[in-house]
């Protein structure tokens, strides 16, 4: 169903408005988000259904309809403004009680759209809540090559030729890589396990590119949900293993909502 | 609003080597934009609304986006600035694509009509 052509179009066409959802809390008062804007420049209310709250704001469906979100979406400047915007919102949210984020560009025709979206999906809503009341998701990215042993190949081939010696050499360089990159899979399996065992819950997202990071290979970008009240001992043991292994670089960001772990089809 | 905002992602931290880490351990600056995407994009609840738009289907994010580690302004500063020039990714350069189609065939048409 789009918005040029719905089912209704005559309903639609009294209303060039659309209803963009940002997060699904519990229990919060209007006055939680006083004064919030959305990513549209227009203020965020509370759609309630019972005690659950859709977190919403009116947009523009020239920007946020069907056509206006495919031209904007290729547009850099204006994905990252809404981006921080949605981000944002759901951090007010946050920092008031147990918050599910809803994924980016999230838009209903109207309130009752999203009541029915809340009534749908109360159930799972309401399990997700439980499991991130109190905690934070907490980021963690490691960079660096860790340093694989290397044999030397020179040695061991006395009286060789320069050609095989060119081709030992090279032979050498390629499973040196290759041990690394065997290394590189191992520490970061164990950097991984370590952290996952101070956190609630853990994913590991797919390391982001090299050539924006300028700082060689990501290695592990790990998510961790993090009890709030144990966050410092969180951070402590990120910071020690970045003492134990100089060959690392570890990197934590947050705390950030619970993003990663508010799959409604994760068992 | 004055509130305390214990949560606020207060951009990175860099722990680890003291040396290694210069980038963003010298200025406190907000999240990465990558890192709000790959959260706000791939993360959160996923329901459908009723504005349909496959993220899947666009290029620049499915291409591009997920590569950034760093903010848009950190990578133009790095000179990186490919998608600005890449005409696969704009709508203009979809148009300028098919206008050479629809060029060729018509020389195509024209050229085989003059033998």
């Amino acid at each position: 169903m789009t918005c040029a052509s719905g089912s209704r179009p005559w309903s639609r066409a009294v209303t060039d408005t659309g209803v963009y959802l940002y997060a699904i809390g519990r229990g919060m008062q209007p006055a939680d988000l006083a004064g919030v804007e959305g990513v549209d420049g227009s203020l965020v209310r509370l759609v309630e259904v019972g005690d659950l709250c859709g977190v919403v704001s009116t947009v523009r469906l020239s920007d946020f309809g069907e056509e206006g979100l495919r031209r904007n979406l290729e547009n850099l400047t204006w994905v990252d403004a809404v981006a921080r915007a949605h981000n944002a919102v759901v951090e007010q949210c946050f920092v008031r009680g147990p918050v599910a984020p809803v994924s980016l560009a999230t838009v209903c025709f109207d309130d009752d759209g999203v009541r029915a979206r809340l009534q749908t999906w109360k159930e799972p809503v309401e399990r997700v809540l439980q499991q991130v009341a109190g905690c934070c998701e907490m980021g963690v990215k490691v960079h660096g090559t860790p340093t694989a042993p290397v044999a030397d190949p020179a040695q061991g081939a006395p009286g060789a030729g320069a050609g095989l010696a060119y081709l030992r050499r090279r032979q050498a360089e390629s499973s040196q890589r290759q041990a690394a990159s065997e290394a590189a899979v191992q520490v970061a399996a164990q950097v991984h396990a370590e952290l996952a065992g101070q956190s609630v819950a853990s994913r590991r997202h797919p390391p982001q590119d090299r050539r924006l990071a300028g700082r060689g290979d990501m290695i592990l970008n790990g998510a961790y949900l993090v009890d709030h009240e144990r966050r410092d001992s969180f951070e402590r043991l990120v910071r020690r293993i970045g003492e134990e292994r100089p060959d690392l670089q570890l990197e934590v960001t947050g705390p950030w909502p619970p993003y990663s772990f508010v799959s409604l089809d994760a068992t | 609003m004055a509130e305390p905002q214990p949560t606020q992602a207060a951009g990175p931290l860099n722990v680890g080597r003291p040396g290694a880490s210069g980038m963003t351990s010298a200025r406190p600056e907000p999240a990465n934009l990558a890192d709000i995407l790959e959260r706000v994009l791939d993360k959160g609840i996923v329901i459908a609304g009723d504005i349909r738009v496959n993220l899947l289907d666009i290029e620049l994010l499915t291409i591009k986006i997920r590569l950034l580690v760093v903010s848009v302004d950190k990578a133009q500063e790095m000179g990186i600035d490919w998608w600005r020039n890449d005409p696969t990714l704009s709508s203009r350069g979809r148009e300028l694509a098919e206008e050479n189609d629809d060029l060729r065939q018509r020389i195509e048409a024209l050229e085989s009509r003059s033998d």
